[in-house]
């Protein structure tokens, strides 16, 4: 097994990723690092269970045809998944550059392989712009990074994922909010085989439930009137 | 730093600070010198409301203000030794926080602007916190992770708007703290000497245990972990070193959580500074934590002083100075409190981006 690697890709989080050569394919070590202020006890139950979390999601969404890296070694001991190399770009490093058609066929697109997996059962729990990668030769989208992923049959966790890429958004982009989260709305109620109106209702609902979100608060409107 | 908006102003201006969103009466001023170009804070006197039992009761708090109110007024005036005709405007926190300790602060400074004619400057107190931070360490663009007995968020400053990147879904980290020591009979006093009674119950403990562990994205929920807590501590009621693994095992936990949402964020954001901000940032296992992390990526760390980091009137004069030199006041009629403001609906002119 000619195992070559090339270089250091990119720091997560919490973990080191290495670009690398596996029988002529270029694949991917995602190595999660020891954490300096973590207790060591925390630190390895935790580097283990995401570890095992991610491959097991990784492949059963591959299989099922979402746009994910395929999942070719696992070595729980160590923290180490080795995948197929994606070729993109991080859409938190595009969205500002792009124009207002391919900004629509990317959400279109995210909407569409997030309902495949929330069809799944299946949860990312940390579905933000720099977890979504855009190949911008043939305007795929790929969702990676599943270590906070999980299994759930609550739309609450689906509602979680929505509402945390519409915050990844606000943060990022917000004057693209709206035209995305319209686009990505369409998709995924397309592919989405629950009840969508549901979901979009407990979006809104995890929203208010925000500290100090003066919407909650109907007498707002009663003082508003009696300004007037 | 301000000079390119102060261009040709002719005498020292002085802005007064007054903060009551909780248990805290404060009253700060802040000058700043022609000659010098400088911006110093000359006055932070405080009162703070302890209540006798259980948490904050904010009936009692706002009678505690209102009673402390002239004292502190007068303290923070001496200290600063000017009149109070020398000021150019009455900053206030209008909110966020409880309503009647707010309406305490709130009166003073309708009074005190309306009596001797000055400009009424409506200040967020989260807002405030920031920037008393980004002032102390001369910071830019930092990300910001503000935690308090109120808040608990993560933060960056994006088209002259402060977003949020990450919070609590729940309760916030202080007061989970708070209300698990009051829970277990350690609390009120919530801090004694500088120390709040978690980590001197933390002192007690040697083993860690695990206890839920809720990230959600760059979101946290702290109350499961709270429910989990208390039920373990209701089985070690006399049981001192038992009690303090729990209080271990809670903090490490938390911590943990708030460090990996912010490790994240700041993965995501690339900033290069990183600003500790709110009561809970005078925790030095929060700070030692946070330190270690922030070596990792190569970012400078900050976090204010205990001094300034619970609520205080500087912070308000100082936000209320920035609000100033921009021309933002409002009539005194038209100042109403706003128990629910959020960090990310204030429009704020001096962000550089």
């Amino acid at each position: 097994m000619a195992t070559q690697l090339v270089n250091v890709f990119d720091k997560g989080a919490e973990s080191v990723i290495i670009q690398g050569e596996l029988l002529g394919k270029k694949i991917i070590v995602k190595y999660r690092v020891k954490k300096p202020y973590r207790h060591p006890k925390f630190d390895e139950i935790f580097r283990k269970t995401r570890t095992k979390t991610e491959a097991k999601i990784l492949s059963e969404l591959y299989m099922n045809k979402v746009n994910v890296p395929a999942p070719l070694i696992v070595d729980l001991k160590n923290s180490i998944i080795i995948m197929e190399h994606i070729e993109g770009q991080k859409l938190s490093d595009l969205i500002e550059y792009m124009d207002i058609e391919e900004l629509k066929t990317t959400a279109y697109q995210l909407g569409l392989q997030t309902g495949i997996m929330h069809s799944l059962n299946i949860y990312h729990g940390d579905l933000t712009l720099a977890n979504i990668l855009v190949n911008k030769s043939n305007k795929k989208i790929y969702i990676i990074d599943f270590g906070l992923a999980g299994y759930s049959r609550d739309i609450e966790e689906y509602a979680i994922d929505i509402h945390l890429l519409r915050r990844s958004i606000l943060a990022l982009a917000p004057d693209k909010l709206d035209v995305f989260m319209e686009k990505f709305i369409k998709g995924y109620s397309e592919s989405y085989h629950g009840n969508v109106h549901e979901v979009l209702q407990r979006v809104e609902e995890i929203r208010l439930r925000g500290r100090y979100v003066e919407e909650r608060l109907k007498k707002k409107m009663l003082r508003d009137k009696y300004i007037e | 730093m301000y000079v390119d908006i102060l261009g040709n102003v002719k005498d020292n201006i002085y802005i007064l600070g007054i903060e009551s969103t909780s248990h805290t009466f404060g009253i700060g001023v802040v000058e700043y010198n022609v000659r010098e170009k400088s911006l110093k804070i000359i006055a932070n006197e405080y009162d703070r409301y302890v209540p006798m039992k259980g948490g904050i009761h904010p009936r009692e708090a706002a009678l505690h203000h209102t009673r402390t109110a002239p004292q502190v007024l007068r303290k923070a005036l001496e200290r600063a030794g000017i009149k109070i005709k020398n000021i150019n405007a009455i900053a206030v926190a209008l909110g966020p926080g409880l309503g009647p300790c707010l309406r305490v602060g709130a009166s003073l400074a309708r009074f005190l602007a309306s009596y001797y004619k000055l400009k009424l400057i409506p200040v967020n107190h989260a807002v405030a916190h920031i920037e008393i931070g980004k002032y102390l360490f001369n910071f830019k663009d930092p990300l910001i992770i503000y935690v308090s007995g109120g808040n608990t968020l993560i933060a960056i400053q994006k088209n002259k708007k402060y977003r949020i990147l990450g919070e609590t879904l729940d309760i916030p980290l202080g007061n989970l703290f708070d209300t698990f020591t009051r829970e277990i009979g350690l609390s009120p006093p919530y801090v004694i000497d500088g120390k709040h009674q978690i980590d001197i119950c933390a002192e007690w403990g040697k083993e860690f245990i695990p206890l839920p562990y809720t990230v959600k994205g760059s979101d946290l929920s702290f109350s499961g972990l709270l429910t989990a807590a208390l039920i373990q501590a209701k089985e070690y009621k006399n049981n001192k070193e038992k009690l303090g693994n729990i209080c271990l095992s809670l903090r490490e936990t938390a911590f943990n959580m708030l460090v990996e949402v912010a490790e994240r964020s700041l993965v995501l954001t690339g900033k290069k500074e990183v600003l500790l901000v709110g009561g809970v940032a005078s925790n030095k296992y929060l700070r030692e934590k946070l330190i270690a992390m922030t070596r990792v990526h190569g970012a400078k760390y900050a976090g204010t002083p205990p001094e300034y980091a619970g609520d205080n009137g500087a912070m308000i004069a100082l936000t209320g100075f920035l609000s100033y030199i921009y021309n933002i006041h409002i009539e005194p009629e038209k100042a109403f409190i706003r128990q629910r403001w959020r960090l990310d609906e204030v429009e704020l002119p001096w962000l550089p981006n």
